[in-house]
């Protein structure tokens, strides 16, 4: 009895080791590369080139901003003279906020892959010594705020072993709204982009495509350039959609990763007269603001996984005001639109920090 | 007693050939499948109880220096220079019946990284292998097609 114990314990001890390190079987692997696919299957090309960086399908994130000033146009009633007061300048002490995203695949095959996505974004201001401010902007912001809550729609059609398609789709809902009192989804904004592209080989995709987007702070139609390369040596890589950004990419190995580039951010927000801060400024016609706010982020960003699939991703770099303009209304002004906006401001240029906790994709 | 025998005899053979019948949709999964990408084919066999995989054959099987390609990116450093050949990618998969593996794990060279999976025969010649973290919800599914090898005359 002691015996049999013994050969049905070697025996599934051998068993462990050949389940674990089936690599020295003698066989000759050559009688596999003359085969051929049965039945009709035709082969599709992948979303990715080689040592691209993974996809996040759950990221918790904090954005933080250091401080700058603000030169805040006037666009209050004129004065008795009929003069415009000259801007206002207030410092905003940093900028902060969660940054949370899911971008879950619900249909996951070789011939098109379907993603639904949610996101929530927010950003806090800190405005020094608000008791002396008396731009109802800068107030508004002070105390509520911007946050964007959006869902979205990511799906990738290959046609064959070339050719693919991208297509984005997504709603936002900007504004200086709390969670407990949502704005009313009349203010909600559509972004699509649909990237025609090619798979050259394992390591180039490229592609054209068009984008109706608000990244820039407004709507805009705009074409685009998608163009995801790495290198022979697969030490370095390429990552962009130009011009909404594009990353030098350096490998370190597939699990830690190093980016240089930049990315335009952006949205319209719908400022509501919350605490009637506009009353002053805008007697009758104070419900229908938008801020338009875009910015440029120049940045180094490190990714890396910290355990299996839980990636950190630290970015710090510039973000660089592109547009923080006030409008009346959502509406198209595009590249030649000579429409004057309520008011026109500029904004300082401060360093920030980013950091996020991601679970990424197979 | 004769009724009682014969009673007993067919209770044996409608076992044995219930289980035949159980074997034989389990090993339909038995032969050489090409990954969605084409870059590898791998040949599925059963170990004891147990189906797995292993790489018999890759698209491009040496690197930029052209020596075979090794499992370099693997998080253990003594796998490092293990050839991919050969490598057994998926293991510990058991037939759940409806044409379905599960319990098993797959290795993706390209990252050295291990995902729970599971298998399924939707035709004779696909597979659909899904790899997930945790829940089946974060996952990707890669179709995988039976390859065909030409005898060497």
């Amino acid at each position: 009895m002691r015996s049999f114990i013994l050969v049905v314990g070697m025996l599934a001890g051998l068993a462990a080791y050949a389940q674990e390190t089936d690599t020295t079987e003698v066989e000759d692997y050559s009688q596999y590369a003359d085969a051929e696919l049965a039945g009709d299957a035709k082969r599709f090309a992948t979303q990715k080139v080689l040592d691209q960086s993974p996809n996040k399908l759950i990221s918790i994130g904090y954005d933080y901003q250091s401080s700058y000033f603000m030169d805040l146009a006037y666009f209050g009633p004129p004065d008795v003279q009929g003069l415009i007061a000259s801007p206002e300048r207030v410092t905003n002490s940093f900028n902060s906020g969660l940054r949370l995203g899911a971008n879950v695949p619900v249909i996951s095959r070789n011939n098109i892959i379907v993603n639904l996505g949610g996101n929530y974004w927010e950003t806090r201001y800190d405005i020094e010594n608000p008791e002396n401010v008396t731009n109802p902007l800068a107030l508004s912001l002070d105390r509520y705020g911007l946050r964007t809550m959006g869902l979205s729609t990511t799906i990738f059609k290959p046609f064959n072993e070339k050719q693919v398609l991208f297509v984005l789709a997504q709603a936002d809902l900007n504004g200086n709204y709390s969670l407990a009192d949502i704005q009313s989804l009349k203010y909600t904004r559509y972004s699509v982009f649909a990237i025609y592209g090619w798979k050259m080989h394992d390591r180039l995709m490229y592609g054209f495509g068009l984008a109706r987007t608000y990244r820039a702070g407004e709507q805009i139609i705009l074409p685009l350039f998608m163009y995801n390369y790495t290198f022979p040596s697969r030490k370095w890589g390429v990552e962009s959609i130009f011009p909404a950004r594009a990353h030098l990419r350096r490998t370190f190995n597939p699990r830690s990763m190093a980016f240089f580039g930049y990315e335009l951010e952006g949205q319209t927000y719908h400022i509501a007269n919350r605490g009637n801060e506009f009353d002053q400024w805008l007697p009758n016609n104070a419900d229908d603001l938008e801020l338009r706010r875009g910015e440029l982020r120049i940045r180094l960003m490190y990714e890396r996984s910290i355990k299996d699939f839980i990636w950190v991703s630290v970015q710090a770099g510039l973000r660089y005001n592109w547009r923080f303009n006030l409008d009346q209304g959502d509406f198209y002004r595009g590249f030649t639109g000579d429409q004057p906006y309520l008011a026109e401001n500029k904004i300082g240029n401060p360093l920030y920090i980013n950091f996020s906790i991601n679970l990424v994709s197979p | 007693m004769k009724l009682r025998f014969f009673t007993l005899l067919s209770m044996l053979f409608l076992a044995a050939t219930g289980a035949g019948a159980q074997t034989a949709e389990a090993d339909a999964i038995l032969g050489v499948w090409e990954t969605g990408s084409g870059k590898a084919r791998v040949k599925i066999d059963k170990v004891g109880e147990k189906y797995v995989g292993k790489i018999v054959w890759l698209r491009e099987p040496n690197n930029e220096e052209g020596k075979p390609k090794v499992d370099k990116n693997n998080p253990d450093e003594k796998m490092r220079t293990t050839p991919l050949l050969g490598y057994r990618m998926l293991k510990d998969f058991n037939y759940s019946g409806e044409k379905t593996w599960e319990d098993g794990t797959i290795y993706d060279p390209e990252n050295g990284s291990t995902y729970s999976c599971e298998i399924t025969m939707t035709d004779e010649n696909t597979l659909d292998v899904r790899g997930f973290i945790g829940v089946s919800v974060f996952g990707r599914t890669d179709v995988w097609k039976r390859v065909q090898v030409k005898k060497k005359a």
